[in-house]
């Protein structure tokens, strides 16, 4: 398949801070590629770079052979951002939203109609095209969010966490509107910190850190389980749990195995799988409610320990 | 219909919309200035009505039992000049400080003496209320020609009739506004003032709007579809002003309706000036937007200086009540020519030609706001694309 997106050596600086050193990455047509990383890797930054939010002090970046400099308003019309929060108008019903952004792109009369319907009906919510967005759950302002990103048909499809915000469920449809993309022939970029995402979503990876790429490939190549590795359960919570309570749980697992709650989202990781079990019948046990619990092939922490010994650090902690 | 010109109408579109989303909302911009407008005429007709009447509330102090004195009283009490009632001391001091009255004129103890031609000049105290130089003094001069004529019927009886005592003179009142029949309407003034106010209110909002489209991303999906920024700022601006004419024009039909709120002049220059007040409103609303730095921080701001603008410009209380310094100093703001073109064009009755040079700095100050809107938030979209903001 051709290459849709294509990264050369991108370097971007936030003043004196190097955000994205040297990446190189590609993004084929009917292809899904995970950027990986934990918080403050360059995820974003490279994404913002991708659709010419912000220009790289050096590197090219290019989609279809186009480049941003060269053409702007065509660079514009080959990629669709779906940003990490939904980037919509509240006041608006979903139809208008789609049809103020299809009209950005050039689109109108029976045209936009056409594609305004069949962007509802792409993310499934043709029976809430009227509501207002500011009424919808976080979930269905995603797939809206989603939508407005397709419009006008992008070779290149940029998804910045957009699953962040979502419950298993949502989470699950989002992904499974992932693949669909990718059977319709899209190029889709997706930025996450979550291995399990990127492993069920993507059919590569590309592992940042510290703004440069530490590893890529396959994501059963890049989380492949290795003697040594850690064993790792990633879970959803059904209410966030206080404090007090998180801190009394770490006391009590101790440093055999590793607690992190963000929201509610759940990780534990340890050294084996009994220590895992032990340490997850302790969470129950203190009457934290898990709705559900998945284990991934392998983790971030690992692919990242691989390729870099110093810094040691938690995702989602 | 041009691919430019389509973009521009779509993201005016887009803030048209949102405008009606909150119709409550959307209501309350045209009912708060109706409101507000017709509150302030109802004051200042009034206060100009009693002006026109020309009587002067006073109280009337007399201490001293003598007859000339007594006559004195009288004449003050029956002045056509005054609105006289008389009290004892203690009650005229209490009155006059609540400034109701706020003067009072002491006949005291001794004011006989002034009929008798004596060297001894009694002393009339003048109580009066902090605020009320100006009505001591008009009590001052209406109490001097009382007295003067009263010495002269006195001493010269019926040799002076009432014909030399009259003043040599007739005073002929007349109005300079422009038009021969035009008459100062405050109703008219008020609802010129309150609209420019509420302009620019609205263009502080649609300002705030921007900002909070930054906040929600939804500026960064719109900079990043195939839109230049200039098309951004002019369906903005677009937006904004087609709005707040849509506030002009039912604002002034509201006072037609109710007040018979008029253009009694150029009915052009009227438009022009109100085009340019739009103008006005669309640009300093992008110009908040652009060194705004948050909404919080843009709407403090903007909400100080619209209310100084507002009230130097005298759209809250007619110019001439100013001082002459802040009038002169109000030279330099927009809100004060363009609150003179609404005048010129409405009550006072003047022609284009007198309304043109109002409308016409009206208009350049909104191009200069403009600009300088512009050119910050390129300014400061380079510098984010850079990664330098």
């Amino acid at each position: 398949m051709p290459v849709a997106l294509s990264l050369q050596a991108v370097r971007v600086r936030y003043g004196d801070r190097v955000a994205v050193d040297g990446v190189t990455l590609a993004a084929h047509r009917g292809e899904v590629v995970g950027l990986l990383g934990p918080n403050g890797s360059g995820k974003s930054t490279t994404l913002a770079a991708a659709a010419g939010v912000i220009d790289p002090v050096e590197g090219t970046v290019a989609v279809e052979g186009v480049e941003r400099a060269a053409d702007p308003a065509g660079y514009a019309r080959r990629f669709g951002l779906v940003p990490q929060r939904p980037a919509l108008y509240d006041e608006l019903t979903a139809a208008d939203n789609l049809r103020f952004f299809g009209r950005l792109y050039g689109f109108g009369g029976r045209e936009l109609a056409r594609r305004v319907a069949r962007g509802l009906a792409r993310v499934g919510l043709t029976d809430r095209a009227a509501h207002r967005v500011g009424t919808f759950s976080g979930g269905m302002r995603q797939r809206v969010n989603l939508a407005a990103a397709l419009l006008h048909d992008p070779p290149v499809v940029l998804l910045d966490e957009p699953a962040a915000a979502l419950d298993p469920e949502c989470r699950d449809a989002l992904l499974a509107d992932l693949a669909r993309l990718r059977d319709d022939g899209h190029a889709v970029l997706l930025s996450t910190h979550h291995p399990d995402e990127a492993g069920h979503a993507c059919d590569r990876v590309v592992v940042l850190d510290r703004g440069r790429v530490a590893a890529t490939g396959r994501p059963g190549e890049v989380f492949a389980c290795r003697p040594g590795g850690r064993a790792v359960l990633y879970g959803h919570l059904r209410s966030r749990p206080p404090k007090f309570l998180v801190r009394s749980l770490r006391q009590r697992l101790g440093p055999a195995v590793e607690l992190g709650i963000t929201g509610n989202r759940l990780r534990l990781a340890a050294d084996d799988r009994e220590a895992l079990g032990r340490g997850l019948a302790a969470v129950l046990a203190e009457g934290v409610e898990v709705e559900s619990f998945r284990t991934p092939a392998g983790t971030l922490e690992r692919v990242l320990r691989q390729t870099r010994v110093d810094v040691p650090f938690g995702i989602g902690t | 219909m041009t691919h430019r010109l389509r973009l521009v109408l779509a993201l005016a579109g887009k803030d048209w919309r949102l405008f009606w989303a909150d119709r409550r909302a959307a209501a309350l911009c045209f009912l708060v200035p109706v409101v507000l407008a017709s509150a302030c005429g109802l004051i200042f007709a009034r206060s100009t009505e009693s002006k026109q009447a020309a009587r002067l509330p006073v109280a009337v102090v007399v201490e001293d039992p003598g007859p000339f004195t007594r006559r004195v009283a009288d004449d003050l009490l029956a002045s056509p000049r005054l609105d006289a009632v008389e009290l004892t001391r203690a009650e005229a001091e209490r009155r006059v400080a609540d400034r109701r009255p706020g003067v009072a004129i002491v006949l005291p103890a001794g004011f006989e003496r002034v009929a008798e031609a004596s060297d001894d000049r009694p002393g009339v105290e003048l109580l009066h209320h902090p605020t009320t130089t100006a009505e001591r003094e008009w009590a001052e001069g209406v109490l001097t020609e009382t007295v003067m004529r009263r010495l002269a019927r006195l001493r010269y009886g019926d040799l002076v009739g009432d014909a030399a005592l009259a003043p040599p003179f007739k005073a002929e009142p007349a109005a300079v506004t422009g038009a021969a029949q035009a008459r100062f309407s405050a109703y008219t003034h008020s609802f010129s003032g309150m609209t420019l106010q509420y302009l620019l209110f609205w263009g502080m909002e649609s300002g705030l709007l921007l900002l909070r489209e930054r906040q929600r991303g939804t500026w960064d999906r719109v900079r990043a579809a195939p839109v230049p920024l200039w098309a951004v700022l002019a369906g903005k601006g677009l937006a904004t002003a087609g709005i707040g004419l849509l506030v002009v024009l039912a604002t002034f039909l509201a006072g037609h309706l109710l007040f018979g709120v008029g253009v009694d002049g150029s009915l052009a220059g009227f438009v022009l000036v109100a085009l340019a007040a739009c103008g006005l409103a669309a640009a300093g609303g992008l110009l908040v937007a652009a060194v705004g730095g948050t909404e919080a921080r843009a709407r403090g701001v903007s909400i100080l200086v619209v209310l100084g603008v507002a009230m130097v410009g005298g759209l809250w209380l007619p110019a001439f009540l100013l001082p002459g310094w802040v009038r002169d100093a109000a030279l330099a703001l927009p809100t004060t020519w363009a609150m003179r073109g609404f005048d010129a064009a409405t009550w006072q009755g003047r022609g284009l030609a007198d309304v043109l040079p109002a409308a016409g700095v009206v208009a350049g100050s909104a191009a200069v706001c403009l600009a300088a809107a512009a050119g910050w938030i390129s300014h400061t979209e380079g510098r984010r694309r850079r990664g330098e903001g």
